[in-house]
C-alpha cells in the first residue's frame, strides 16, 4: 500500500521535467498582466495625460553596469516627459529563456537587449520591430563601424540598434613584465607581436618549481571568442560566401594547434584549472598568477580599478597584420510594441553617443560609431585614469574589427557544437582533423534543418 | 453499517415522497448525504492543491506530451511533425551519446551509492559513543544547497590547487585534470552526486535496521553464527523493501540529475557529462526546440517507467513475504 502510493508519487516526479519546462512559460504568461496594467493606467490616467509607460528589459553584466543604465534612463525620463521607462533587469543567464517565453505569452517588454548571437534568430521569427524606416539623419546605418553595421544590416533591413562594441585584446600586468625584464609589447597594431614573439614571452613569464606551474605566461586563448579571432587572424574564415561552414582548411588547424601547444608546454592553464581556483581572470592577472591575459576589452573596467598597472596591446598576429572582431549587444523593440514612437526614443536615446560615452569611459565599452574615433570625438571618452598609455594607438584595431563569425549564423546551437568539439580538441581528447571535420560534418547538419 | 443505511432511506423518503423508490434512489440519497456531509470539507481543502495540481502538473503534462509531435519555438506557429522528433532523437548523435551517458551515470551512482550506504547505516546502527553527531554529519549534505557543495567540490578537483589530487600526490599519484578530462569528468560528477545523496539512503536504512527485532540477532549468536552470516541471512533479508524503496527512488532521481552536472561541468567538456535533463533543458531554453525536448522528455519518462515496472515485477517474484 504504502510503496504503491510512494510509486504513484515518484512516477509523477519523472514528469518533473515536463513541468520544469511548463511552468517557466507560466512564469513569463503572468508577467503579462503587470505590462498590461501599466498600459491601461497610462491609457486612462486623466491626470497624467499622455505619459506612455514603456516596459525596458536587459540582463544585469554587473551591477555597476545596471547602475549606469539606470542613470541614463533618469537623464532620459527628464528629457522626455511624456515617456516614463520601467526597467527590469534579468540575470545574464537566464535572459533568453525569460526572453522567448515572454514573446511566447505575448507580453515582450517594448523594449530590451538583444544578443548580437540571436539577433538574427529573432528577427526571422518576426519577434522584433523592424527600424530601417526610422533611421535618419541622426542615426544611420553608415555612422557606425564595419563590424557593428554586418551586425545590424539583415538583408538591407535594420531590426536593433548597436549599442557599443567589444574586441578580444591582450591585457598584460606591466609589473610581471618588469620583474623579468621583459618590454611591454607595443600597442601599435603595426609594430604587434608575432605569434613566435608571443610565445617566447609567454614562455619566459612562465616561471616552474619543480612540477608545478607558479606563474602561467598566457591565458585566455581557449576561450571561443579568442580563439575565433586568433584562426580568423591566421585565414580561417569561420564560415563561406554562400553561409556554408569553411572551418575545415589547413589555416584552421595551424591556428588551433599552435594555441593547443601552449597548453602542452604549460605555458597556458587548463580554462578550468583557474576558474576553479574561485579567482576570475582579472583577478589571476593582478595576482600574478598569469602575466598575459586574452580577454574581451570589456574586462578593463575591471582592471582599471584593481590598482595594477595594466597594459593593452592589439592581439599577437599570424599574418602581417593583427585582428580581432566586434560584437555587442542590440536595442530593438517588440514587433507587437503598442508605442512604436516612444520605444524608438528609447532606442535612439540608448545608443546616442552620450550613452555610450559613460560606459566608454569607465572602460566597459569602446565607440561603435566612426566619429567617435575622430580625434574631436575621443576626447568625449578618453580617461587617462582608465585607459592605459598608448591606449588610443589601438583605435583602429577596434574600429576596423570583422564582426564575431557567429552573429551571422542564425542557431545558437552551432555555438555549443564548435566550442564543444574546441573543448575536446585543447583538452587531449580528439586530435585536430577529427576535430574540424566534426564540426564540418556537425555544423552542416545543423544548417540544414529548418 | 445498518443504522446509517437506516437513516438515508429515511432521508430520501421524506426527500421524494412518492415518485422513486427502490435500490437507485437509495443509492444516489446516499452519495448526495455523502457529498454534503463530508464532501464539501473535504473537496474544499483539497481544492488548493487540486487547482494547483491542475495548473502545474496535469495540464502541462498533458500538453508537453501534445507538444512532443509538434515543432515550436514558442513563439511562431506551432507545426505538426508526428513522430518527426522522436525519430530525429534516435538518429541524433548528440542524444545518444547523452543518453549512454544517463546510463552511465546511473549504473555507476546507484549500485554503489546504496552500497555505500547501507555499510553507513550498519556502522552507524551501533551504540558507539556520539552516534547522533555521526548521523548528523553524514545527513548534512543532503540539506546543503548544490550550489555551494558544486563549488566546494569544484575545488576539491581542482588539478593544481585541489584537495583530492594533493592527498593523491603524498601517496604518488598524478592526478588528471578531474573535471576537464573527458575520461575523469563523469567519475568526478558521480562521486559528487553519491556524497550527496548518501545521508538520505543512509537515513532510510537507518530506519528499517532498526524494525529488524534484536530477537533474531540473538537468536543466530545461539546458533553460533558469525557476523557475516548474521549480515547476510538476517539483515540484507529483512531490509529488502527498504532497499526496493531506495533502488527506485535512487534509480529515477539519477535519470533525471541535472543540477550536479549543470554547476559542475555545464555538461563539458565536450559533451562527456551531458545527461538527459541537461540537453532537454538546453534544447528548450537555449536552442529554442519546445517539441524536440518534450519528446526527450517523454522519452526519459518511458524509460523510467519501464525501469520502475520490471523493478516492482522482479519484487513481486523474488519477495519473500
Amino acid at each position: 500500500m504504502l510503496k504503491g502510493e510512494v510509486f504513484m508519487k515518484k512516477l509523477f516526479t519523472s514528469f518533473l521535467s515536463v513541468i520544469f519546462l511548463i511552468s517557466i512559460i507560466l512564469a513569463g504568461c503572468s508577467n503579462s498582466s503587470g505590462t498590461e496594467t501599466a498600459n491601461s493606467d497610462s491609457g486612462s490616467g486623466s491626470k497624467s495625460e499622455d505619459v506612455v509607460t514603456l516596459s525596458f528589459m536587459g540582463w544585469e553584466a554587473s551591477p555597476l553596469e545596471t547602475e549606469s543604465v539606470k542613470k541614463g534612463l533618469e537623464k532620459f525620463m527628464k528629457e522626455n516627459p511624456g515617456i516614463k521607462v520601467e526597467y527590469t533587469p534579468v540575470p545574464g543567464e537566464q535572459y533568453s529563456s525569460k526572453l522567448i517565453t515572454m514573446m511566447a505569452g505575448n507580453s515582450a517588454p517594448d523594449v530590451f537587449f538583444v544578443y548580437a548571437d540571436q539577433y538574427r534568430d529573432l528577427v526571422n521569427r518576426g519577434t522584433l520591430l523592424e527600424l530601417t524606416p526610422k533611421l535618419d539623419d541622426e542615426i544611420a546605418l553608415e555612422d557606425f563601424i564595419p563590424s557593428s553595421q554586418s551586425i545590424m544590416d539583415v538583408d538591407g533591413k535594420v531590426y536593433g540598434i548597436s549599442s557599443t562594441t567589444v574586441s578580444p585584446v591582450l591585457f598584460y600586468n606591466k609589473k610581471i613584465f618588469d620583474e623579468a625584464g621583459i618590454e611591454y609589447p607595443s600597442s601599435n597594431p603595426t609594430e604587434s607581436w608575432t605569434w613566435e614573439e608571443f610565445v617566447d614571452v609567454a614562455e619566459k613569464l612562465t616561471i616552474k618549481e619543480g612540477k608545478d606551474i607558479k606563474q602561467y605566461g598566457a591565458y585566455g586563448l581557449e576561450i571561443l571568442g579568442s580563439t575565433t579571432a586568433l584562426l580568423r587572424n591566421n585565414g580561417a574564415a569561420f564560415l563561406n560566401e554562400d553561409g556554408s561552414v569553411a572551418l575545415n582548411n589547413a589555416e584552421a588547424k595551424e591556428g588551433l594547434e599552435a594555441i593547443r601547444k601552449l597548453r602542452e608546454d604549460g605555458i597556458t592553464p587548463a580554462a578550468q584549472t583557474l576558474e576553479n581556483s574561485g579567482m576570475s581572470a582579472p583577478q589571476m592577472l593582478q595576482t600574478g598568477k598569469i602575466g598575459m591575459m586574452i580577454e574581451g576589452s570589456w574586462a578593463l573596467q575591471q582592471l582599471a580599478t584593481m590598482g595594477f598597472p595594466v597594459g593593452v596591446a592589439p592581439l599577437p598576429k599570424f599574418g602581417s597584420e593583427p585582428s580581432t572582431h566586434g560584437s555587442a549587444h542590440l536595442h530593438s523593440a517588440s514587433a507587437n510594441t503598442k508605442h512604436p514612437e516612444e520605444a524608438w526614443k528609447l532606442i535612439k536615446f540608448l545608443s546616442s553617443e552620450d550613452y555610450q560615452n559613460q560606459l566608454i569611459k569607465e572602460g566597459l565599452w569602446m565607440p561603435n560609431r566612426v566619429d567617435m574615433y575622430s580625434e574631436e570625438g575621443v576626447k568625449a571618452w578618453y580617461d587617462s585614469e582608465v585607459h592605459p598609455e598608448g591606449f588610443l594607438e589601438m583605435n583602429s584595431f577596434f574600429k576596423d574589427a570583422e564582426a564575431y563569425p557567429f552573429v551571422t549564423i542564425q542557431k545558437y546551437v552551432i555555438q555549443d557544437i564548435v566550442s564543444e568539439e574546441f573543448e575536446k580538441y585543447y583538452n587531449g581528447d580528439q586530435n585536430v582533423d577529427d576535430t574540424l571535420s566534426k564540426i564540418d560534418t556537425r555544423v552542416t547538419e545543423e544548417l540544414a534543418r529548418k | 453499517m445498518l443504522p446509517e443505511k437506516k437513516g438515508t432511506t429515511n432521508k430520501s423518503v421524506v426527500a421524494e415522497p412518492s415518485i422513486m423508490r427502490g435500490k437507485q434512489e437509495t443509492k444516489t440519497g446516499k452519495l448526495t448525504s455523502l457529498f454534503y456531509k463530508d464532501g464539501t470539507w473535504a473537496v474544499i481543502f483539497l481544492l488548493p492543491h487540486l487547482i494547483l495540481f491542475l495548473a502545474f502538473m496535469l495540464i502541462p503534462v498533458i500538453a508537453s506530451f501534445v507538444l512532443s509531435f509538434t515543432s515550436w519555438d514558442m513563439i511562431s506557429q506551432i507545426e505538426w511533425v508526428g513522430f518527426g522528433n522522436y525519430i530525429e532523437l534516435f538518429n541524433d548523435e548528440v542524444f545518444i551519446e547523452v543518453f549512454w551517458n544517463t546510463i552511465y551515470f546511473t549504473a555507476v551512482s546507484v549500485p554503489v551509492g546504496i552500497f555505500i550506504s547501507l555499510i553507513l547505516a550498519v556502522a552507524l546502527n551501533q551504540k558507539i559513543r556520539g552516534i547522533k553527531f555521526y548521523r548528523v554529519a553524514y545527513f548534512l549534505p543532503v540539506i546543503s544547497s548544490m550550489v555551494a557543495v558544486a563549488i566546494i567540490w569544484q575545488w576539491i578537483y581542482n588539478p593544481e590547487y585541489g584537495f583530492l589530487n594533493f592527498m593523491l600526490g603524498i601517496v604518488g599519484i598524478d592526478g588528471p585534470n578531474w573535471l576537464s578530462s573527458q575520461t575523469w569528468s563523469m567519475p568526478a560528477v558521480i562521486l559528487t552526486s553519491i556524497w550527496k545523496g548518501l545521508g538520505f539512503n543512509m537515513l532510510i536504512f537507518l530506519a528499517g535496521l532498526q524494525g529488524i527485532p534484536d530477537s533474531y540477532y540473538e537468536a543466530a549468536e545461539l546458533d553460533g553464527a558469525s557476523t557475516w552470516a548474521k549480515f547476510r541471512f538476517i539483515t540484507v533479508p529483512l531490509l529488502a523493501p527498504t532497499t526496493f524503496f531506495i533502488t527506485i527512488m535512487s534509480v529515477i532521481n539519477s535519470f533525471q540529475v541535472f543540477d550536479t552536472v549543470y554547476l559542475m561541468t555545464g555538461g563539458g567538456p565536450g559533451r562527456s557529462t551531458s545527461v538527459l535533463v541537461h540537453y532537454l533543458y538546453q534544447n528548450g531554453f537555449e536552442y529554442f526546440r519546445m517539441g524536440y525536448a518534450s519528446a526527450m522528455a517523454y522519452v526519459l519518462f518511458f524509460l523510467v517507467l519501464i525501469i520502475t515496472l520490471i523493478q516492482f515485477w522482479r519484487q513481486k517474484k523474488n519477495s519473500l513475504y
